[in-house]
């Protein structure tokens, strides 16, 4: 085995200046995959000391910052998810475009406003929540492309999976991320203007109400319910874009 | 390239990822569609948002500490073994 050891006693090269530099970014993520300090530092650790080990493992000239987080990605599989693996249900039909909207309706003077921001008063704090909230397999392409600045094909390589599949990912990711940010700042207020108004999904037709005798058109009013899941800033327009449910992972494809 | 085709594939024009044909086919839409250009720009804004508040925070220095020594211990029992 030819390993870190070999390479520096032959050729004079320095392991820690090579992987060091790379050490915020892993813990970083780290942070975000295990969400607790400790196990976080013991995953650095050990994908440095892998890393190290397995340096014969690296093909120069390929990126080496990706190569220690697919080992890092590697280790978490094999030490943490085991432990704790629960598949994810997500109902894609309803993630749906709404980000634009309030933006549009929200704050239009926004795009010609460079320094304003829709959500400026949101802390970090509920941002990267946000973002944890995701389910793993979507919070880590949001995070390597988003974060880290890899491209798909490194993160295709991070994640042992298709280019199409990180596509998909980056795709329902984001759209899941910019949902959940609507719903804080609804909840804590963040959005300066606007009404919540009942989000309209393929799923959620409106049922022919039995009307009470008398009653006029006001019946018609689709009032929000509690507990209503889909209840987002929207406003009262068809969506004109909704996602194809149905859609294979490994569609997407670059040209 | 139409308004449809552009929400689809908006993040990826954005990563700079669509190749170089589509992703002028996008450019000139946005050129000629306001609805799109401002799209774009939303999206643009939120990503740099996302990515200014999870700022990548400093390793703990006992971190760097700990990997340095791990690294020097394994190099040791190495060199011992030679």
């Amino acid at each position: 085995m030819k390993s870190a050891e070999v390479h520096e006693h032959e050729q004079g090269w320095d392991f820690e200046k090579a992987a060091m530099p790379y050490v915020d970014s892993l813990y970083n993520t780290a942070y975000r995959m295990t969400r607790n300090s400790e196990d976080a530092e013991d995953l650095v650790q050990e994908t440095y000391l892998k890393a190290y080990k397995y340096y014969d493992k690296f093909e120069e000239g390929t990126n080496f910052k990706a190569w220690l987080f697919k080992i890092m990605k590697n280790t978490f599989i094999n030490n943490y998810r085991k432990k704790k693996l629960s598949p994810h249900k997500i109902d894609f039909s309803e993630i749906e475009e709404s980000y634009e909207r309030v933006i549009q309706k929200n704050a239009p003077d926004l795009i010609k406003d460079p320094e304003s921001e829709i959500f400026q008063d949101m802390m970090d704090e509920d941002v990267k929540r946000s973002l944890d909230s995701l389910p793993h397999d979507y919070k880590m392409v949001v995070l390597l492309a988003d974060i880290e600045g890899f491209s798909y094909k490194e993160i295709a390589e991070i994640l042992d999976c298709p280019v199409g599949t990180v596509m998909s990912r980056l795709y329902r990711g984001r759209k899941m991320l910019e949902r959940t940010l609507l719903e804080y700042a609804k909840k804590y207020g963040y959005i300066r203007s606007g009404e919540p108004v009942k989000m309209r999904s393929r799923k959620d037709e409106v049922k022919p109400k039995k009307r009470a005798p008398g009653e006029g058109d006001a019946a018609e009013v689709h009032e929000p319910e509690d507990g209503d899941e889909t209840v987002l800033f929207a406003d009262d327009e068809e969506f004109e874009f909704e996602l194809e449910e149905e859609r294979e992972e490994e569609e997407f494809q670059i040209e | 390239m139409i308004c449809y085709d552009v929400k689809r594939v908006i993040y990826f024009f954005l990563d700079g990822q669509l190749g170089e044909n589509k992703q002028k086919d996008f450019t000139s839409h946005l050129n000629l569609c306001g609805d799109c250009e401002r799209r774009a720009a939303i999206q643009s804004r939120l990503r740099q948002f996302v990515k200014k508040r999870m700022h990548i925070d400093p390793a703990p220095e006992h971190l760097k500490r700990r990997l340095a020594r791990a690294v020097r211990a394994f190099r040791a029992e190495w060199s011992a073994s030679q």
